[in-house]
């Protein structure tokens, strides 16, 4: 449902991506594995429309969505959830909930996240800022899910979070694959990256170098890792 | 830089159309006279955009136009000189900028009078222009009593009104007339400072006294506490020394505060005409000032006002009417020498007792060249004794020349 | 004791004038990232409208509170979408240039048509006289303006805090760009709430009509206020304008009670201290991210 051709994006004179090309299918878990700075963020700003230097095409749902506003994208179906969580801190818990418009008949209700979320739902008053990394993390994803988006980006959700918690955001991730959602999943950890993916794609300075089924990835896990220094 | 060539080019032009104008008319009736470039220019120098435009600004021009025209009625071919210009600049009230323009008015554009330059500062910076330049120089808008004191210089004359004009007037007769217990405001600059030197003087003299006095900034639009603050030490009378747009918002305040319904009367240290019009008689009714000329005096001045208000639609300020006077009393100085030259005119002027429909009583004095004449105490009528436009002020006491400025005896000045 | 009653008064009434004006300024730096230098020469229109409207139509003081503030709305929305829109891509400076010379222009205009000597307005009778508190006589009108300031920063409070676009208005002024990422149209907001800011500082002026002078000049000095009662509040913080805005009227009416020479000095030595000790200001956020 999500297909990015010979995307290349540059900051200035520095090219950030060269050519990528992938895609993902409806209830299908992709990673994106690569070093510091191998170009992952630029990536998916690129695909929301936040970053504009950019060739290729982006397609959703065969729609050609390259040149459409953020917020149209968002409306299109693109989940976003940021590499900082991106929660409003002058926004409660419930309002970082309800500030996104719903793109579809997918999209939770409030129930829905407070049983999914039971933390969310005790503080859903509080300041948004003032949850836990964690919850935090968890709020940034009930959002998206919320809106009812059928295609998520999660920009290293895992990243500085305990295991539990990241085991926590596996089980989400795989609610979400059964109910049709395709998931863009970055992620420097490997390990949970294959209890999760279908597929992988090795992005390396701005290059895909190799696209591995979940299989191959086990397989080649102990190389990976030193491939990505981690 | 554009702007500068621009002008150039259009003084160029101008120049060469009077050159041609001049050939054309043959030059033949001036009199026999002795004239720089065959033609008199009066320069008007004032503030032309800020604070103080409606109170003389464009307008003044058109007074001075209108002199030059009564000029010209009267003397007809008697008249020494034909060609005579009226030119103005803008001086910003700011001192610095109005000496380059007294500079560039001498020099470049031929003026052998600068009239007005409200802004003590300013008008003190023209001063010593018109000294060095030793060209004739006649203030009307300024304030400052230096002009004829220890500044004063044989080519500068001072018209209409000074600090101390004011500080007599208001001060000394509020305080006869019961007015003994006085709280100052003024705001914090050169004008403010020496309107509460004089008049603390002048309070002083009339036998009352000064119990404090309150320093503002300026400018400034919130005065309430102050007035509150004043009206605390329970004065009979509150005297503001501040102008304009200042002025205004104190007065708005002061009827705010109540402090009239408690018998604290609030006495006005400068105030125009056309502060009444912009603020309406209600918020100024029953305040007293010293005005140095009102437009319906008597016959003479209304019908002056008359044609003034035909070309303006205002009624003149005191201001106006003095501008008029000035250049008149400059024109016929000139007549009487049959020359432009500065030094045979002042010594037409000097001594010089004048009666027009500005100066009552007058007399261009010859020691400090202070110009005295009757000024007038006026109350700020209520809106019921308001028959037209502009019948805001009732006379309520003439001042005779003699006794409305500061003596001669203790000016200061030696020249 | 009454005279610090009187004093209080006082303080909070000029207070209210920066208090709703600083709400406008915040507003508008908060969601569009312009620092409009305009704010004091709309403060100014304001008062010059509502004195235009009484003299011209004979339009009271109750009408114009309503009536200015929507005049100014539209032309708030005009001066967005014709001028304020085409900068915003740019530099935030640009637009600071932009509506300086903006001031320039708007009043040099009312100069030329409305003279510089100021416009007369008188306020209806019921607002004349005092109400006796305490032994002393407080000007009903200074009461007045406190209370419509009061009110209408509750309105905006409510507004901001228990309605969607006040939700989506804290969103953009946060991070603007994941508000867009989220399915906010945030550039649809730009345009009202810079007519909503505008309207603000109208609204002030139409308070300041029968208090203060109505001149082209009136808001020269009231712009530099305004930006050290926003510094003190903290820049784009909606409770800080407000707090900020009472603050610094108190601080100038016990300054003119107390320091005479001094009140407007104060107001910066408080600019001063506030920033020393907290840089983003009283209810400033220091930035989280860029
Ligand atoms: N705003 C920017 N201006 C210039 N260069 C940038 C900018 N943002 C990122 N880059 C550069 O682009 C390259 C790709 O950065 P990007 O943030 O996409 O990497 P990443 O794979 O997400 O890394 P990380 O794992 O650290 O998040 C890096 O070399 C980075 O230095
Ligand atoms: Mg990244």
């Amino acid at each position: 449902m999500l297909e990015v051709e010979n995307l290349s994006a540059w900051y200035g004179e520095a090219q950030a991506l060269r050519e990528a090309t992938l895609s993902v299918a409806e209830g299908e878990v992709v990673t994106l594995v690569g070093r510091n700075g191998a170009g992952k963020t630029t990536l998916v700003r690129c695909l929301m429309g936040l970053h504009k230097h950019l060739t290729g095409s982006v397609r959703l749902d065969g729609r050609d969505i390259t040149t459409l506003p953020a917020h149209k994208r968002a409306r299109a179906g693109l989940g976003w959830v940021q590499d900082d969580r991106g929660i409003f801190a002058n926004l409660s818990v419930e309002e970082n909930l309800l500030l996104p418009p719903r793109v579809s008949e997918s999209a939770w209700t409030l129930e829905q996240v407070y049983d999914a979320f039971p933390a969310l739902g005790s503080r859903r008053r509080a300041g948004g800022t003032t949850l836990s990394g964690g919850e935090q993390q968890m709020l940034a994803v009930a959002r998206v899910l919320r809106t009812g988006a059928r295609v998520l980006l999660l920009d290293e959700p895992s990243e500085g979070l305990a295991p539990v918690i990241v085991a926590q955001i596996g089980d989400i991730v795989r609610t979400a694959k059964q109910s049709g959602i395709g998931v863009l999943l970055i992620e420097q950890n490997v390990r949970f990256a294959a209890t999760v993916a279908d597929r992988h794609y090795l992005l390396a300075q701005g290059r895909l170098v190799e696209s591995l089924d979940n299989d191959e990835f086990v397989e080649r896990q102990d190389e990976l890792l030193e491939h990505l220094g981690i | 830089m554009n702007k500068r060539r621009t002008v150039a080019t259009a003084s160029m032009v101008m120049a060469g159309v009077l050159v041609t104008a001049g050939c054309g008319a043959g030059g033949p009736s001036a009199g026999g006279g002795d004239f720089t470039d065959d033609k008199v220019v009066l320069a008007l120098l004032n503030d032309a955009s800020g604070v103080y435009k409606d109170v003389s600004g464009p307008n003044s021009k058109i007074a001075i136009q209108m002199a030059i025209d009564d000029y010209q009625e009267k003397y007809g071919d008697e008249a020494v000189v034909d060609d005579i210009e009226v030119t103005s600049a803008d001086h910003q009230n700011e001192p610095d900028i109005a000496n380059t323009k007294a500079q560039e008015l001498y020099d470049r554009e031929g003026a052998d009078v600068i009239l007005d330059v409200p802004t003590s500062s300013a008008a003190l910076a023209v001063a010593t222009q018109a000294k060095n330049k030793k060209k004739l120089y006649m203030n009307v808008g300024a304030a400052t009593t230096e002009l004829t004191g220890a500044q004063c210089n044989k080519y500068t004359f001072h018209y209409a009104y000074d600090t101390w004009m004011l500080a007599n007037g208001t001060g000394t007769v509020v305080t006869e007339d019961g007015g003994k217990n006085w709280q100052l405001i003024y705001p914090d600059y050169a004008f403010g400072q020496d309107m509460v030197k004089s008049f603390t003087g002048a309070i002083e003299a009339g036998g009352g006294k000064v119990a404090g006095t309150i320093a503002t900034p300026f400018p400034n639009d919130n005065f309430a506490t102050y007035i509150t603050k004043a009206g605390a030490a329970k004065p009979q009378v509150i005297g503001t020394m501040h102008a304009g747009g200042d002025l205004i918002n104190l007065v708005k305040q002061y009827n705010e505060s109540g402090l009239k319904d408690q018998g604290i009367d609030l006495a006005v240290g400068l105030m125009f005409i056309s502060d009444i019009h912009s603020l309406g008689v209600e918020a100024f009714e029953g305040t007293i000032f010293t005005d140095a000329w009102y437009w319906n005096l008597d016959e003479k001045s209304r019908e002056w006002a008359d044609r003034f208000m035909e070309e303006t639609g205002d009624r003149p300020t005191y201001a106006h009417a003095g501008n008029y006077s000035a250049a008149l009393q400059y024109l016929e100085a000139v007549q009487a020498a049959g020359t432009d030259d500065a030094d045979k005119v002042v010594e037409e002027l000097e001594g010089k007792k004048v009666e027009d429909m500005f100066l009552r009583n007058g007399e261009i004095r010859a020691e400090d060249h202070r110009v005295i004449h009757d000024v007038y105490l006026a109350r700020v009528k209520g809106p019921a004794d308001v028959k037209e436009d502009w019948d805001y002020e009732e006379i309520i006491k003439t001042i005779p020349a003699e006794e409305a400025f500061r003596p001669a005896s203790e000016s200061g000045c030696s020249m | 004791m009454n005279a610090v009653l009187q004093y209080t008064v006082q303080g909070l009434a000029a207070g209210s004038f920066y208090a709703l004006a600083a709400l406008g300024l915040a507003v508008i730096f908060g969601v569009l990232g312009v620092v409009n230098f305009a704010h004091g020469a709309f403060y100014m229109l304001g008062a010059v409208a509502a004195a235009v409207l009484l003299d011209t139509v004979g339009m009271s003081l109750w009408l114009a509170l309503i009536v200015v503030p929507l005049l100014m709305l539209v032309f708030g929305m005009l001066v967005e979408r014709l001028l304020v829109r085409w900068l915003l891509p740019l530099d935030p400076l640009y637009n600071l240039l932009l509506t300086f010379g903006l001031t320039l222009l708007l009043v040099d205009l009312v100069k030329r048509r409305y003279g510089v000597s100021g416009l007369p307005y008188e306020r209806p009778s019921a607002l004349d006289g005092r109400v006796q508190l305490a032994g002393v006589g407080l000007p009903v009108y200074q009461l007045f303006v406190i209370g419509v300031a009061l009110l209408v920063c509750l309105g905006v409070w409510l507004l901001m805090t228990r309605t969607r676009v006040g939700m989506i208005v804290r969103a953009a002024t946060e991070r603007p760009e994941l508000a867009g990422a989220l399915g906010i149209n945030v550039g649809r907001w730009v345009t009202p709430v810079f007519g909503f800011g505008v309207a603000l500082a109208g609204l002030a002026g139409v308070l300041a009509a029968p208090f203060r002078a109505i001149t082209a000049e009136m808001g020269s000095d009231f712009i530099i206020i305004l930006f050290a009662v926003v510094v003190i509040g903290g820049l784009g913080s909606i409770v800080g304008a407000v707090v900020g805005g009472f603050l610094v009227g108190l601080v100038e009416a016990f300054g003119q009670a107390y320091a005479p020479t001094f009140a407007q000095v104060l107001i910066f030595v408080l600019m001063a201290v506030v920033v020393l000790a907290r840089p983003a200001g009283l209810f400033g956020r220091e930035e989280a991210t860029a």
